[in-house]
C-alpha cells in the first residue's frame, strides 16, 4: 500500500506509527470500555477518552518532573 | 498586496500543496481548488464536515465564488475565505499558544477520521489565532482516505508541535526560537538528541520522539529499493489510539514561566499619580488617532495593550520575553483575547522574511503597517540598551506604524540610570531635544505631553508621507 501524500510522510515514521498504533489500541480499547462503564455506573455520559478531560493523564499525574524549574 | 497591474497574484507561500492556490484579486483573498482535488473537496463540503468545523469555530469561514475568478488554470472551484487581520507564525507564539494549536490539529484529525476523511498535513503554519482562539486557515487540508492507512502527517505533527513543546518544557523556553530556523518543524532526531535522557522515561515522548528518531535513522539506512515501503495497515481503533496518545503527550507537557516576569508588574518607576497620568495621556492620544489596529511594541505583560484594546480595536502585543508573553496570554480572559494577541518579538532582531525565495513567511514590516504603534518605556532599551541611534529608532518605527505613541525616558530616569550603571555614557544626543530632532526627521509631532510626577514625556507622532 503506497501512501500518496504531498508532504513526505517518512517511511520510518509510517512504519513506527503503524506498530505503535497496534500496541496502543489494546490499552486504549480497555480504557474506553472501562471508562465508559465506570461513567455509566456514576450516571455519567460514558464519553470516549478522546473527550474525557477530567481524568488526569499519566503525564499530569507525574507532572512533578515536568514542572521542576529549569535553568 | 504584491498584486501586479490589475491581474490576480498568487500568494508566494502557496505552492507546496498542489490541490489549490491562494491568490489575491483586486486585493481580496481567494483560494482556488484544483480539478484533481475536486472529489475530496466535494466530500469535505457536501459531507457536512466543513460546515460542522466552521460552526464550531475550528475552521475559517469562506463563501463560494465564481470559478471563473481562478488565478491559474485547472480550477474546479473558487472560494473567498475570511481574511484575518494579522498572520502570525509559530516562532512568534508562546508555549501555551503552540500547545493550543497542537490540540486543535489533533481534534481536527479526530473529527476528520470520524467523517471518513483525514488531515493531510499537520503544519503549524495552517493554524492562526483568531479572536483569541486557534483556527485552521487551510480549507483544503482534508482528503478522503481509507481508515486503514497510517496518517501521513504524523511526522509533521511531531516536528511542528511535539518536538518544540517538549524542548521548551524539558530544556529551555528559548528552544522555541529554533522554529525560525527549522521552518518545517524541528527534526525528531535533533529533538531526541537535545532532550534530556529522562524524557525516555515518559512513554509518549519515548515513542513519538526517541523511537521515532530511531525508526527514521533505520529507514534512511535501508536499501534504496525500500523507497516505497509497505507500511502495515492500521485499524480504526489504532488511529484513534494514536491520536489519543499524541493528545496525552501534548497535554502532559507543561511549562511555567520562571519567577522573573512577576517582577515586571512592580518594576516600574511610576508613582500612582504618574501611572494614572500616563494612562490618561495614552488614552487621549489613541482616541484622537482612531486606529483599528494597534501594535504594542514592548507590551510586557500587557498593561497598556488592555488600555489600547477599547473601542473595538485589535491589538497585537509584542514582547521579546517569552515568559512575559506566556504570562500575558494566560491571564487574558476569553473576551480580552478576542481583541489582544500577545506574540514574541525581539524588536532589535524582528521576524525576517523566510523560506523559499524569502517569500514564504513574511517579515514583521511586510505584515504592517499598523495604524498606531505604542512604544512605551521602550526607547531607552533600544537607544541605550542596544546602542541604536535615535534617528534609526524613528526610521524603523515609521515603517511599523502610520502613527506612533512614543514615551521618552530621559537619562535621569531611574530605569535609564539602571541601564547606564555599568557602562560608559556614549549617548550625548539622548536628550529631550535630541529626541525631538531625531524623530522630527521621519515624523511630525502631533502632540507632546509630560507625564505628571515623572521625568518622562509622551509623544504622538505621525509618519511623514515620504518616510
Amino acid at each position: 500500500m503506497d501512501i500518496l501524500a504531498y508532504i513526505d510522510p517518512g517511511s520510518g515514521s509510517l512504519l513506527l506509527q503503524a506498530i505503535v498504533a497496534g500496541l496502543l489500541a489494546i490499552p486504549f480499547f480497555f480504557r474506553r470500555t472501562i471508562g465508559g462503564f465506570v461513567d455509566r455506573l456514576r450516571g455519567g455520559s460514558g464519553e470516549a477518552p478522546g473527550s474525557d478531560r477530567a481524568e488526569p493523564t499519566p503525564a499530569e499525574a507525574s507532572s512533578a518532573d515536568a514542572e521542576e524549574p529549569r535553568r | 498586496m504584491r498584486e501586479t497591474s490589475r491581474g490576480p497574484s498568487v500568494e508566494p507561500a502557496s505552492f507546496r500543496d498542489p490541490s489549490g492556490y491562494v491568490f489575491r484579486r483586486d486585493g481580496v483573498l481567494h483560494r482556488q481548488v484544483q480539478a484533481a482535488f475536486a472529489d475530496d473537496w466535494r466530500a469535505f463540503t457536501d459531507g457536512g464536515l466543513a460546515a460542522s468545523l466552521i460552526a464550531d469555530g475550528l475552521l475559517v469561514e469562506h463563501e463560494a465564488a465564481d470559478v471563473g475568478l481562478a488565478a491559474l488554470p485547472g480550477a474546479a472551484a473558487v472560494i473567498r475565505p475570511r481574511e484575518l487581520p494579522l498572520i502570525s507564525y509559530p516562532y512568534e507564539w508562546s508555549f501555551s499558544q503552540l500547545r493550543e494549536a497542537a490540540l486543535l490539529t489533533l481534534e481536527l484529525q479526530r473529527r476528520a477520521l470520524a467523517a471518513g476523511m483525514r488531515l493531510k498535513d499537520a503544519s503549524a503554519y495552517n493554524i492562526q489565532f483568531d479572536r483569541g482562539r486557534p483556527i485552521l486557515i487551510d480549507t483544503l487540508s482534508f482528503e478522503v482516505a481509507p481508515p486503514t492507512e497510517p496518517w501521513p502527517a504524523y511526522r509533521q505533527f511531531c516536528e511542528h508541535f511535539l518536538a518544540p513543546l517538549a524542548l521548551i518544557a524539558y530544556r529551555d523556553p528559548r528552544c522555541a526560537l529554533m522554529l525560525r530556523e527549522f521552518i518545517d518543524g524541528i527534526p525528531v532526531d535533533l529533538a531526541a538528541r537535545l532532550l534530556p535522557g529522562r524524557t525516555r522515561l515518559r512513554p509518549a515522548l519515548l515513542v513519538h520522539l526517541h523511537l521515532h528518531a530511531g525508526a527514521q535513522r533505520r529507514s534512511t539506512r535501508a536499501a534504496p529499493t525500500a523507497a516505497h515501503p509497505t507500511p502495515r495497515r492500521m485499524s480504526a481503533l489504532g488511529q484513534e489510539a494514536l491520536l489519543d496518545s499524541l493528545r496525552r503527550a501534548i497535554e502532559g507537557l507543561r511549562w511555567t514561566p520562571g519567577g522573573h516576569w512577576t517582577q515586571y508588574g512592580i518594576q516600574t518607576s511610576y508613582t500612582e499619580r504618574g501611572a494614572a497620568s500616563k494612562r490618561k495621556i495614552v488614552e487621549r492620544m489613541l482616541t484622537v488617532s482612531r486606529p483599528a489596529v494597534v501594535w504594542d511594541m514592548g507590551a510586557n505583560v500587557g498593561t497598556y495593550s488592555t488600555v489600547a484594546a477599547g473601542e473595538g480595536r485589535s491589538v497585537i502585543a509584542f514582547d521579546r520575553d517569552a515568559a512575559s508573553v506566556e504570562h500575558h496570554w494566560r491571564q487574558l480572559s476569553a473576551e480580552a483575547r478576542a481583541s489582544v494577541l500577545p506574540l514574541v518579538m525581539d524588536l532589535s532582531n524582528p521576524s525576517p522574511a523566510l523560506g523559499w525565495g524569502l517569500e514564504e513567511r513574511r517579515s514583521l514590516v511586510q505584515r504592517g503597517p499598523a495604524d498606531v504603534i505604542l512604544a512605551l518605556a521602550l526607547v531607552h532599551h533600544l537607544a541605550i540598551g542596544n546602542n541604536v541611534p535615535l534617528d534609526r529608532v524613528a526610521a524603523f518605527f515609521a515603517r511599523l506604524g502610520r502613527r506612533a505613541i512614543v514615551e521618552f525616558v530621559p537619562k535621569e530616569d531611574p530605569m535609564s540610570r539602571h541601564l547606564l550603571a555599568a557602562r560608559r555614557d556614549v549617548f550625548p544626543d539622548y536628550t529631550l531635544d535630541g529626541f525631538r530632532a531625531a524623530f522630527g526627521r521621519t515624523f511630525s509631532i502631533v502632540d507632546e505631553a509630560p507625564v505628571e510626577d515623572s521625568l518622562r514625556t509622551l509623544f504622538l507622532l505621525e509618519a511623514r508621507p515620504s518616510a
